[in-house]
Formats: structure tokens, C-alpha cells, sequence
């Protein structure tokens, strides 16, 4: 039952229009305003919230630069290594594909499991690394196949190499990941996760300029991080190339020659400073490092009681022995103490402050002058030069002729040794100096400690006759072909007069040319000037001690530092072989070899 | 016929066809980048829903008004029947396919409940309590069908109804203040038992977007990065990267004005709004009418409105997101055609009204 329909006056409606007019005003002039808020007021912010949304920078990592020997020849350089990664979003059936993975990599399927487990939080899309240093092979089978095996991507990343294995190991260093801990406390911008540094030798002294620099991808990516395109790229630029002084034939006949001996040999271009070959040993191959490394991997090699990662020239510290008779007369002539003329009657032992000091030759070398007591090692004869002098002085002239203190070389973690007197006494031990130490000293033992490295700047200083020249590694840094860093030899005048020298370098060459205790070192048309040293034995708590064999634990280092020719020097030779013996037979024929090897090639001979 | 087609309102009638076509645009547009084919889908139920606006248009007015009980009975028996045996489509049970064609009829509910609201409003002058339980009971059973779909989108909608009677007629004081504790009440039960948990994270994050920064805030927040990165002028057709890199969801349905927004900027956005409030405006003009023609006019009117404003709303985070389209411009066949059939009705009460 419907009323019938009415009209209704135009009023009427008029006035609905009206205020449907005016609420429709209103709404869309609010809109209008939010509108204008959210498009035109903080359209910036809005801007940057949707260009973050889409772009991602993904940094591209540089090639590390190469390390050259002064011919040009590798020591250091980057290969591909190819990684195999899984990723999940592409898999059909997973437990095919662990099998597969399995095959591939090498691993257990339990391996496979566990790394596949690790991940599971991470987006479908994500990359799982199996394993990395693929095999060529495996890489071309799965590369070959690869609509197969959607599941699998090979990935290739630059990774180090070390052509040489462990030779010159120690001076080329080792790179590793650098870890979160040094990420926060290291300048931001430089270092990302994953990135690479050098910890030891050459690959951590130029870090600055073999990390290369960094470039990056700017990609558009969308709302489940699939990259939709390259917005950008900024490729990276390789590390720069590093060229050392070293010489690789050198090095590689110095390492062949120390065999399976511990110890350290260097070889130094005394007209530049430059060291030619360094071989400390035992030593580690550095590619290692750059591999998938094992917990226990790495307690193994940081206990290994032979410290194969220290670098014995540089870190090593040892008693000088003889070889500190150098500084002794040096400063005993310097300070006209003796002069050449000098004697003293060896009776193969002498009462020094109510205790008895022995020659190492119990008969006694008899009347020894300066000359002769260098040449034969004489100990009597430096007790008597010992007890004329004070402590501090003798640690004076130590100090000048570079004991003490870092060689300088540009390494990275050098020792500095210990040069012993009264105030460094009182400092450590809170007692006075007693002279009868003095007496132990002057033939290099006591508290005395030196590197080799040290040891091969003093007989380059006593071979230039007191030009001390600053050791180096470094030849140039080259950058693109252009060289941007060359190393100019620098040399600093020790404040002892030319003559001194010259009559020390008279004993030196008496010690291999006038059948002296370094005569195993004699060539005929070559005048080898050296010191042999033979070093007290390890003490019985010393870690290392256990790891010698029976008769080698009683065997003392060997010293052979040594300069030829006599006149106009070119190269110095430091040789210490530990546990090697008497230093004459053990550690100067090494010596000898060596420049037989140099001079031959240099066609000198 | 001369004069049918002199006093067809043509200038609204080419506002109405203006807005799908921009909305095709914009379909095709949030579309491209995952080679979705809604726009070509949407041409054709525009093609269709022209050809059915004529017919309905054809259609005497009187008839159309002595139908709507039936219409009514008719939808209501489909909504029943949906909820039975209804295809579930995005967690709802809304879409319907016939002959290979998705419909959704709980859009078709729209025009037949105005028609007979309309009719309905002419029986009385005053709402007292009986008449408004009547009232309330044409409204809420559809209503409630179209919950249990659940589509809390459409029924949302068809709500604006009960404000929209109340206000177009006299209402006893306390008859509404039983309504508003019954609508307060309703929606503590609403809360309680009909919406479903993602429903309520829905209306909870819209309180908070930040907070729900990665669930269903993330929709809120998203729509307006669109909005305000398209600044002024918008970056460009096809070049709006929060739309076609799938940042913005339900780019071709709900947030529809977002796309816009982006890739056309405040400029042209501002003109899409305008030519929606100048299709409003002129929807409302009218000479002179019979009660029952201008009840209609009012409800239909107030409902796209309300829809405009609250899809509107919901993009730019004033208002919860529920699921609400864009009239005319968002994808979806059946409420373009629904729209169009009450729109055709609306444009012969029009024409009646010059004829007169």
C-alpha cells in the first residue's frame, strides 16, 4: 500500500542542491589541502622514502694491486676464485639438490644440511655459498649445464695468490677478512664486511695502496629485492702495483739454500739499502689465509711453538755474540781506549772482578792485537777493552751503530732488541749496574738483544765506513703505469771517524782472508770482510725448546754478517742459523755461497 | 526523441564516461610491469556498462520503482545462494562466476536498495520506532550477507544508508538515541565476532602505520610515499616507481588514486578530483521532482560519495584500509556496472524532470 507520489516544491530541492553543494565544497577542498600537504609540502621527504625504497648500492670490490720483484717477476697477484652458491628459491626438490651440492663441492650431505640450515632465515632469493675455490672443472660442468642445475650459481670473486707458495713468505705478508670488531672501530667509508686487509709483511705496510678503490652499482631493485635494473656503476680501480728491491732468483736460491734449517738470511744492496732476498724459516704459505681457514686451522699455525708467522729478521730476537765484538772495538778505538797496536796476552781464561772469564779457546790464543782478536774471535782480549769501559758507554756506541731501536726497514711490527745499562737496570730490576756484567757484554752476551735485521745495517754502516743506510723493500709504487712513489736511498753519517772503520773492516777481512774463524767464507778474487757470532743456547723454559731434536737443543746460533768486496761494497749478508752450531762451519760457508751466486750472475767473477 | 536527446545532460553524461577512461589508463598503468591484462577487461565492462546505461535509461521510471522489491528479493536470494556454493577468491566468497565472468553482487545491491529504500521513505513522514526497525532490517540483511562473503568493503558502504535516511527524514529524538547505542553496540559486536583478524589489523594499523611499518601499515605508508613522491607534476606515465615496482599494493583496485597521485602529481590529480565534484555537483541538480525520484537521487548520490571520499581517505591514511574502491576509476566490472545502471537512472529522472 504506496502513498501516491507527491511533488515536492523546487525550494525544496533547491535547498538539498544547496547544502549538498556546500558539504561537497568542503570535502574537496580538504582533500585539496591534504593533497597539497602530502604532495607539495613534504614532497622531499616522500621523494627520498620512495627513491630509498627502490635503490640499493651494492659495492664492487677492487682487485688488490700486484707485489713485483725489481724484474717485473709475481710475487703477489689475484686469481679468480669461483664459489658455488644455492639458492633456494630456484629449487625443486631439495633433497636432490643437497645431493647434488654434495657431489659438487666434496662436502657431506650432513655439511650441506648444516650450511642450508644456517640460511633459512634469509630470503629465498638469497645466495648460499657451498663452497668456495670451485675446481675449474666442476665450474665448467655446472657452467655447461646450467638449465639443469637452475638451483646452483657460480659466482667469481677475485682472490690472492702467492705464485712463490712460502718463499718470501714473511715479506710479502698475508691478507684476511677483516673482522666486525675492527669494522667498528676503524674509520667508516673504507672497509665494508668481507673486505679483505693485510696483516703481516708488504701486504699490510702498502695496504693503502694496494686495496685499490672501491666501486659500486647502484641498482633499482623492487618491493622483494629483485634487481630490476643498473642504475649506475662506478667501476673499481685495481690496487696499485707495488715493485720491492727484492731479487727472485735470489730469494728463491737463499730459501733453497737454508734447506730445512730455522733461521733467517737477508741479502742487502749496500749502495741503496735495498734488501735483495729476505728468507726467515720456518715459514707459511699466505694463500691460506685468503681460503676458507678452519678454526682449528688457524690455533694451529698462531701455536705453532716454531712461530712460522713471525718474521725472524725483524721480530726475532737474539743474543749478538761475537758479532757485538764490532761495536766493542769501534768504540774502544773511537773513545782511544786501544789502538791497533794494542795487545793482550790470551791465556784461554782471566779473573775479572773475583770471577773467572774463559776465552773459547782454552789453550789461549796467546798475544792478540786488535786485528788478531777480531780475526779470532778472542774473547780476552774484549774483556780487558770491556772492563776499561763503563756500561752506558758501550750501550752508547750500540745505539748509534742502530742497536736498540727498529732498523727502520718498512715492515710492520719490528722489534727494537735491548741494549742493556744502569739506568735500564734500575728501571727493570731496581739494583745497580755491577761491572762484572759490564765483562759479559763486551762479547755480546748478557742481557744484549739484537734482530738480524739490525745486525745487517751494522755491517752495511761498517762496509760504507759509517754511511748507515736506511733498509728498504720498496723500489716504486706504480699506478697505472705511472710511477707515484720510488724509494731514494737515504744515508746518515754515524759519528765515528772514517779510520776506525777502516781498521775494524782490516779485522773483518782478517776473519775470512787470514784464517780466521769466518775462513770457511773465503773465495779467491772476491774480498769477503765478516764477523762470525756464536750465540748462547736456548734457556729450558723457551716454548721452542721442546721442539728441537736431542743433540740440537746444546747447539748454539750461528752468525755470519759479513760485506764484500772490501773496497767499494755492494752487498751485505746476514746469516743465523739456529741451533746451527759452530757459526765458522755452519753459518759462513751459507754466507759464502751466496755471493759466489750474486757475483756470478753479476758477472764480477 | 529530438528533445530526448536536447535535454540529455551531456556534459555530465561525458564526465561520467571520462572518469573509466582515465581509470583504464591508470589500470593499465599499475598493471605493466606484471603483465596483468585488468585494463583490457575493464574496457569491455565499460563497453558493456554504456550499452546497459541506455537500456536502463530506455526503461520507464515507474516501472524500474514498481520493480525494486523484487530486484531486492531477487539479490538477496543470490547472496544467500554465493554464500552456499560461492567461488573463494582472495580469502572471500564475494565473486561469482557466470559463463566465465567474474561478478560480484554484493556491488549489485546498491541500486535495487535505494530503489526501494526510496519507495520505502515515501510511506511516512516521521521515523518512529517501528519504522525505523523496518528501515534498519532492509538495510542489515544485506548487509549482513555480504559480511559473511566477507566483503566488509561493499557492506561498509551500503552502511551509509542508515545515516543517509536519517537524515533525509524527521526522526523521533529517541529513536536516535536508540540508533547511535545501537550502532555503537554493534560495532563492539561487529569487532568482536565478524571481523576477521587481518580485518582488525587492518583498522588497528590505520591508527598506528607506524607501527605495523612492515605488515599493514606498510599499505598506508606505501600510498603515501606514492602520493608524495609524485610532487607536483607526478613523474610521468608508466614511470611511478612505487607503483611499478610493486611497493604500492592493490595498485589497480583500492589504491588506484595512489597511482595517479604518483605519476601524475598534485596538478592532475586535483583536476581528477574536480571532475568528480563537478559530476556530484551536477548529479544534484534538479528543477523540480516527486518525493520518491528525489530519495533515490539522495541515497544513490550519497553512497558514491561517501565511497569517493572514504577510498580517497583511506589512501592518504585518514581512514582505515577496508577494502573500498574508487567509483568508476578503479578495476572491477560489476561496480562500474552497478554504478552505471544507477547513474542511467538518475540521468531519465533528470531528463522526466525538463520533459515535464
Amino acid at each position: 500500500m504506496y502513498l501516491s507520489k507527491r511533488k515536492l516544491s523546487p525550494e525544496y530541492v533547491k535547498k538539498t542542491a544547496f547544502i549538498s553543494t556546500v558539504f561537497l565544497i568542503v570535502i574537496f577542498t580538504g582533500f585539496l589541502l591534504a593533497f597539497w600537504s602530502i604532495q607539495i609540502v613534504n614532497h622531499e621527504k616522500y621523494k627520498q622514502l620512495a627513491i630509498r625504497n627502490i635503490t640499493r648500492v651494492v659495492e664492487l670490490p677492487a682487485p688488490r694491486g700486484m707485489v713485483l720483484d725489481r724484474s717485473g717477476a709475481v710475487l703477489a697477484e689475484n686469481k679468480i676464485n669461483f664459489t658455488l652458491y644455492l639458492v633456494l628459491e630456484n629449487v625443486d626438490n631439495l633433497e636432490k639438490t643437497i645431493a647434488r651440492a654434495g657431489f659438487f663441492s666434496g662436502k657431506s650431505l650432513a655439511d650441506i644440511r648444516q650450511i642450508v640450515e644456517t640460511y633459512k632465515k634469509y630470503a629465498k632469493f638469497y645466495r648460499i655459498p657451498i663452497k668456495s675455490n670451485l675446481p675449474r672443472g666442476t665450474v665448467i660442468f655446472i657452467q655447461s649445464r646450467q638449465d639443469e642445475f637452475p638451483e646452483f650459481e657460480i659466482g667469481m670473486e677475485p682472490s690472492r695468490t702467492y705464485p712463490l707458495a712460502d718463499h718470501a713468505a714473511h715479506v710479502l705478508g698475508y691478507i684476511s677478512e677483516i673482522t666486525e670488531a675492527e669494522l667498528n672501530v676503524g674509520s667508516p667509508g673504507t672497509y665494508g664486511l668481507g673486505d679483505n686487509v693485510g696483516r703481516s709483511g708488504v701486504e699490510k705496510q702498502y695496504e693503502k695502496f694496494l686495496q685499490g678503490l672501491k666501486g659500486s652499482q647502484t641498482v633499482i631493485k623492487n618491493s622483494v629485492e629483485k634487481i630490476q635494473q643498473v642504475d649506475s656503476e662506478i667501476t673499481p680501480e685495481i690496487g696499485d702495483t707495488v715493485v720491492l728491491t727484492l731479487d727472485l732468483k735470489l730469494q728463491e736460491f737463499v730459501e733453497n739454500l737454508l734447506g730445512n734449517e730455522n733461521g733467517v738470511v737477508a741479502v742487502l744492496d749496500i749502495a741503496t739499502g735495498g734488501v735483495l732476498a729476505l728468507v726467515s724459516k720456518p715459514a707459511f704459505d699466505p694463500e691460506i689465509f685468503s681460503q676458507e681457514m678452519g678454526r682449528e686451522e688457524w690455533q694451529a699455525i698462531i701455536n705453532d711453538p716454531q712461530k712460522p708467522l713471525q718474521n725472524k729478521f725483524l721480530q726475532g730476537i737474539y743474543s749478538p755474540g761475537s758479532v757485538f765484538k764490532i761495536i766493542m772495538a769501534l768504540a774502544g778505538l773511537q773513545e782511544k781506549l786501544i789502538t791497533p797496536a794494542t795487545s793482550v796476552h790470551c791465556t784461554g781464561s782471566q779473573v775479572f772482578y773475583d770471577r773467572v772469564f774463559h776465552c773459547w779457546k782454552p789453550a789461549g790464543h796467546g798475544t792478540v792485537s786488535l786485528y788478531t782478536a777480531l780475526q779470532n774471535s778472542c774473547n780476552i782480549y774484549f774483556y780487558n777493552l770491556g772492563k776499561k769501559m763503563d756500561i752506558d758507554t758501550i750501550a752508547r756506541y750500540a745505539r748509534l751503530m742502530g742497536l736498540g731501536a727498529p732498523s727502520g726497514i718498512d715492515l710492520p711490527n719490528e722489534n727494537s732488541g735491548l741494549i742493556p745499562g744502569s739506568a735500564w737496570k734500575m728501571n727493570t730490576f731496581h739494583q745497580r749496574w755491577f761491572p762484572g756484567e759490564t765483562i759479559s757484554v763486551a762479547i755480546g752476551h748478557g742481557s744484549l738483544n739484537v734482530t738480524p735485521a739490525q745486525l745487517l745495517k751494522l755491517i752495511a754502516t761498517v762496509a760504507l765506513r759509517g754511511r748507515m743506510p736506511k733498509l728498504h723493500l720498496l723500489q716504486r709504487i706504480e699506478r697505472r703505469g705511472k710511477i707515484i712513489k720510488e724509494f731514494v736511498p737515504e744515508f746518515y753519517r754515524v759519528p765515528i771517524v772514517e779510520e776506525n772503520f777502516e781498521r775494524v773492516i782490516e779485522g773483518l777481512f782478517r776473519v775470512v782472508n787470514g784464517e780466521g774463524t769466518g775462513r770457511a767464507a773465503r773465495m779467491p778474487g772476491l774480498d769477503i770482510c765478516g764477523k762470525t757470532g756464536t750465540s748462547q743456547i736456548l734457556a729450558k723454559d723457551n716454548p721452542r725448546y721442546k721442539t728441537l731434536t736431542r743433540e740440537k737443543r746444546f747447539m748454539p746460533n750461528s752468525w755470519f754478517v759479513s760485506f764484500a768486496p772490501r773496497n767499494n761494497p755492494q752487498l751485505a749478508v746476514v746469516v743465523l742459523v739456529e741451533n746451527g752450531g759452530d757459526a765458522g762451519a755452519i753459518a759462513a760457508p751459507l754466507a759464502a755461497q751466496i755471493y759466489k751466486k750474486y757475483f756470478e750472475n753479476e758477472r764480477l767473477l | 526523441m529530438r528533445d530526448y536527446f536536447k535535454y540529455f545532460d551531456k556534459l555530465t553524461f561525458i564526465l561520467l564516461l571520462l572518469l573509466p577512461i582515465i581509470g583504464i589508463f591508470l589500470i593499465y598503468s599499475a598493471g605493466h610491469s606484471t603483465q596483468e591484462t585488468h585494463y583490457l577487461k575493464q574496457a569491455a565492462w565499460l563497453l558493456f556498462s554504456i550499452l546497459v546505461f541506455f537500456i536502463v535509461f530506455s526503461l520507464k521510471i515507474d516501472f524500474i520503482f514498481r520493480k525494486a522489491f523484487a530486484l531486492y528479493l531477487v539479490l538477496i536470494v543470490l547472496l544467500a545462494l554465493q554464500i552456499v556454493m560461492g567461488v573463494t577468491v582472495a580469502r572471500t566468497k564475494s565473486w561469482f562466476r557466470l559463463w566465465g565472468v567474474g561478478l560480484q553482487f554484493s556491488e549489485f545491491v546498491k541500486v535495487p536498495l535505494a530503489l526501494y529504500l526510496a519507495r520505502v521513505l515515501t510511506q511516512f513522514e516521521l521515523i518512529d520506532g517501528r519504522i525505523f526497525f523496518k528501515l534498519i532490517a532492509i538495510i542489515v540483511l544485506p548487509v549482513a550477507l555480504i559480511v559473511l562473503q566477507p566483503d566488509m568493503g561493499v557492506s561498509f558502504i551500503i552502511c551509509s544508508f542508515i545515516p543517509l535516511v536519517i537524515l533525509l527524514k524527521k526522526i523521533k529524538p529517541m529513536v536516535l538515541l536508540v540508533s547511535v547505542l545501537l550502532v555503537a553496540s554493534s560495532g563492539i559486536v561487529g569487532w568482536n565476532s565478524v571481523l576477521k583478524p587481518y580485518q582488525k589489523d587492518r583498522i588497528i594499523s590505520f591508527m598506528n602505520p607506524a607501527a605495523y611499518k612492515t605488515s599493514t601499515g606498510y599499505h598506508i605508508i606505501q600510498s603515501k610515499i606514492a602520493i608524495g613522491s609524485g610532487g607536483l607534476n607526478g613523474k610521468g606515465y608508466l614511470q611511478g616507481s612505487q607503483s611499478k615496482y610493486q611497493f604500492l599494493p592493490a595498485r589497480h583496485t583500492d589504491f588506484i588514486v595512489s597511482v595517479i597521485g604518483e605519476e601524475f602529481g598534485f596538478i592532475n590529480t586535483s583536476i581528477l578530483f574536480f571532475i568528480f565534484f563537478l559530476f556530484f555537483y551536477r548529479q544534484f541538480r534538479f528543477n523540480f521532482m516527486n518525493d520518491e525520484e528525489f530519495y533515490f537521487v539522495c541515497l544513490f548520490n550519497g553512497l558514491v560519495i561517501f565511497q569517493f571520499v572514504v577510498n580517497v581517505a583511506m589512501a592518504i591514511g585518514f581512514f582505515p584500509v577496508l577494502g573500498i574502491s574508487l567509483p568508476f576509476v578503479s578495476y572491477g566490472g560489476s561496480s562500474l556496472l552497478s554504478f552505471f545502471i544507477g547513474e542511467a537512472i538518475i540521468f531519465r529522472i533528470k531528463i522526466n524532470n525538463y520533459l515535464a
